[in-house]
């Protein structure tokens, strides 16, 4: 499990009296500003957001520390990240797609199939995008109980009873 | 009566025949089908159709809110992944 997890980006500046154009990468946009403080990729800078108004795909903000267009500018293209441990628990069965992402694929014999690429939802349901060394192309898994019965977040890996003729 | 009511839904029927044989078996399979435009009936509730989207097979589990809709509304013909972030997903 990623002890960090990228939640949003700066555009770039926005105005002239220091605030930032803020993309949210969050489920709820508005959520990005309750996970500060946000840190820069390599975790030197922090800041905490304060998000001012919502703006063409996005929103203005300002940083503590960013007081001038200058520096707001130098800041474009900066990934912010959150805590994993800022972001709430969540009820039974229900995970983060954070998680999810990485967690090696095993059946129900013990035999590897391949890691969690990606968390796709096309409306009918979560599905497990698996990439493995054996699989020509990634395998969409649904994510049901009857699917996917174990998921173990502390021993990082997912057993899967995939439907017949899925991993084929 | 209007013509769409006495016509009825549209299905391809291969579509139902399939449907059909993976109920009588009992087998846990992904049902793959080719057909976007057919409509999906309450008797499908419950099955897994693998709706081809032009490249792969889209698994589809069939709710009940999902009858009357087709099966190309769920298998999208275009990949955009996005950010994780705190997006969840609910095991059903």
């Amino acid at each position: 499990m990623a002890d960090r997890v990228c939640v949003g980006a700066i555009a770039g500046s926005f105005g002239v009296k220091g605030e930032v154009r803020l993309k949210s990468f969050c489920a709820e946009p508005e959520d990005i500003a309750t996970y500060g403080p946000l840190s820069s990729e390599d975790g030197a800078a922090s800041w905490e957001v304060r998000l001012t108004r919502p703006v063409k795909a996005g929103f203005a903000a300002r940083l503590t520390g960013v007081a001038t267009k200058e520096a707001a500018d130098a800041l474009r293209g900066t990934r912010l990240y959150a805590p994993r441990d800022r972001l709430p628990a969540l009820p039974d069965d229900e995970f983060y797609h954070a998680d999810l992402i990485g967690l090696t694929v095993v059946d129900t014999g013990g035999a590897e199939l391949g890691r969690v690429k990606a968390v796709l939802n096309h409306g009918a349901g979560d599905l497990l995008e698996v990439a493995g060394k054996g699989l020509k192309q990634p395998v969409l898994l649904p994510f049901t109980k009857a699917a996917v019965p174990t998921v173990d977040l502390t021993a990082g890996r997912i057993v899967a009873d995939p439907p017949e003729g899925l991993f084929e | 009566m209007s013509r769409s009511v006495w016509k009825g839904p549209f299905v391809d029927s291969y579509v139902l025949k399939k449907a059909e044989k993976s109920r009588e078996s009992g087998r846990n399979e992904v049902i793959k089908i080719w057909s976007r435009r057919s409509t999906i009936l309450p008797q499908f509730v419950g099955l897994t159709f693998g709706v081809y989207n032009g490249q792969k097979h889209i698994p589809v589990n069939v709710t009940e809110d999902m009858i009357g809709q087709k099966f190309g509304e769920y298998s999208p013909t275009r990949t955009y992944y996005g950010h994780a972030a705190d997006k969840k997903a609910k095991r059903k």
